[in-house]
């Protein structure tokens, strides 16, 4: 079959796809990925998944935000048209701070929805397990494992073989 | 059974002696200085009571939200709830230094109706006058009734807090969670309302033409910060001697750094908050308050606290690495014990004045002495109070309902 996805495993409890999932782990795969009805506490270690890069994106945006706010301010009141209002400072971040603030949080929350969109490749509108026949299952109450062909330690007969040591209930195979 | 006595954990009564000599040497200050002296001291006891007052509204919280990671480190908080009578105690000296100094304002300076503030006596002062439905010390309601009702209701909590958690570990029963939970609801309200009148009479009244509503969070606030800081140092000695290790997990640790970096944010809201209405509306008697606190090194102060209170500790909890190993957060949590300090002595004492002007302490070095004195007794008798709690409990409440979920704790 050329136009292979992967190898497609079924679990029945969270706890076997836990266990599955670390030997993946430690057989090193790379292009691999598992999908269940739920989050599972501990999968992140399971799956050996280092700390989300959104934290990144989310200190950029707030700092974008807090510069913004400032330089909004500064060029408006004591720029652009000033204006002395009750005898303070043409400006002080003392009166921008509030507003500086705000942005902050605003271009943070901005920046984190941004960066978790860019970093799980959305909007997706296809993905291969769309294809296979029980993918109601997948948002129900089994567990489903994968790994691509495109893993580079991907062979036919050795990465079935080593799926079906991880003892799930069905193995199957996915169309691209 | 109780925790075994190790050899390795330290003496109470090293720490009782510890409080003695420091809080001999603050005594012996209020006689050679006692104005200055009676201010340190008043800054130790605040020290100290905001930290056990802390500890109460933690697991005052724990109990209204019914929650598990907690479980684990709420015994020690109870430990340190039983510090609470003794910090009334550590008041007892306020009231003797006001009545037989022979100077009835030595501390507040309200109380000696014949002080000269801004030039005039206090009985002849408009705004005293108008206060005087608050400002009064023997009336039915008035500052001793206040702080008596205050440590009253404290205490009851407290004891609430501890005979329930305690008795759990003996009978496993759930009445006493539901009790426990039940207190709470009234509690956060009751200690609420006595912790910022505590604010209001203990510090604000200080120089009492100054107000701000804010004042009570703002104690609130930090009290938190430091109730959280030394539950960080706890769980982190415990660890590293080993009646802990293995139980306390660094997910137990990154909520409670969460905790730490979420009050460091609301401390820092808190204060701008009032620094900012303050400032913008610009009153004189007002603004007076913080004209005196940018004076000479209180400038300095100020700006130590913008920028080690809030910016420092913010920057360097926003990060996880840090928030979840015990060496950062152990190093974090006494820089903000350290800063809280500094914040109660930048709202103490600039109300002491000379001259009409804040007394410049760097210039005052008996005044450091008496300082340290103080905090180094009302730390020692607070430490003292928790090593002998510590000793007659078990290490965690092994019979609370969510004990098993929060030993589990993995998210």
């Amino acid at each position: 079959m050329a136009d292979k996805f992967g190898i497609l495993a079924k679990f029945d409890t969270p706890a076997d796809i836990m266990h599955a999932a670390e030997k993946v782990r430690d057989a090193g795969y790379k292009s691999w990925d598992v999908i269940t009805p739920f989050p599972i506490h501990g999968m992140d270690a399971a799956m050996g998944l280092k700390r989300s890069w959104v934290p990144r994106f989310t200190i950029v945006g707030g700092t974008t935000g807090f510069i913004t706010g400032m330089s909004m301010i500064f060029f408006t009141n004591a720029f652009d048209y000033k204006i002395l209002i009750g005898g303070k400072p043409l400006f002080s971040p003392m009166f921008a701070f509030p507003v500086s603030y705000e942005l902050t949080i605003l271009f943070s929350a901005f920046a984190s929805i941004a960066g978790m969109f860019i970093l799980n490749k959305l909007p997706m509108h296809y993905h291969p397990a769309l294809k296979v026949d029980n993918v109601a299952e997948m948002s129900d109450d089994k567990f489903f494992l994968y790994i691509e062909t495109e893993d580079p330690q991907f062979d036919e007969d050795k990465t079935r073989s080593f799926i079906e040591g991880l003892h799930p209930v069905e193995v199957t195979d996915m169309e691209k | 059974m109780s925790a075994e006595r190790d050899a390795s954990l330290p003496n109470p009564t090293k720490w009782l002696m510890i409080g003695a000599v420091g809080l001999i040497i603050a005594f012996v200050g209020m006689f050679v200085d006692s104005r200055l002296a009676s201010f340190c001291y008043l800054i130790g006891m605040l020290f100290t009571t905001s930290i056990t007052i802390g500890m109460l509204f933690l697991v005052m919280i724990h109990h209204i939200f019914d929650a598990y990671w907690s479980t684990i480190i709420r015994r020690q908080a109870e430990n340190f709830l039983a510090a609470l009578p003794w910090m009334a105690v550590l008041f007892i000296p306020l009231f003797a230094i006001t009545y037989f100094s022979g100077d009835q304002g030595t501390v507040w300076i309200w109380m000696n109706e014949d002080a000269l503030v801004h030039g005039h006596k206090v009985a002849d002062d408009v705004l005293y006058q108008k206060k005087t439905w608050w400002l009064n010390e023997f009336g039915p309601f008035g500052f001793w009734a206040r702080t008596i009702i205050s440590f009253g209701a404290w205490i009851y909590f407290a004891r609430t807090f501890r005979r329930n958690s305690f008795s759990q570990d003996g009978d496993g029963k759930a009445d006493h969670t539901y009790s426990s939970r039940k207190h709470a609801a009234g509690g956060l309200v009751v200690v609420a309302l006595t912790w910022s009148m505590a604010g209001f009479d203990w510090i604000m009244s200080l120089e009492y033409h100054w107000f701000s509503t804010m004042f009570g969070v703002w104690f609130f606030a930090n009290s938190m910060r430091a109730a959280l800081a030394v539950l960080v140092l706890v769980a982190a000695f415990l660890v590293a001697k080993g009646p802990l290790k293995g139980v306390f997990n660094t997910k137990h640790l990154h909520d409670l750094s969460t905790l730490c970096f979420a009050f460091t944010v609301f401390w820092a809201y808190i204060s701008f908050s009032q620094y900012f209405l303050i400032w913008n509306g610009n009153i004189p008697e007002e603004t007076f308050w913080y004209n005196f606190r940018e004076e000479g090194m209180w400038w300095g102060v100020s700006m130590f606290l913008v920028f080690g209170h809030f910016l420092f500790p913010f920057l360097f909890m926003l990060q996880y690495p840090l928030k979840t190993k015990f060496p950062s957060m152990v190093f974090m949590a006494c820089w903000i014990l350290f800063m809280q300090l500094f914040d109660i002595i930048f709202n103490v004492l600039p109300s002491l004045k000379e001259h009409h002007h804040p007394v410049d302490f760097i210039h005052q070095p008996m005044a450091i002495l008496w300082l340290v004195a103080s905090i180094v007794g009302g730390i020692g008798v607070l430490l003292w109070a928790y090593w002998t709690s510590y000793y007659k409990v078990k290490i965690i409440p092994i019979r609370d309902p969510r004990i098993g979920e929060c030993l589990g704790h993995n998210h």
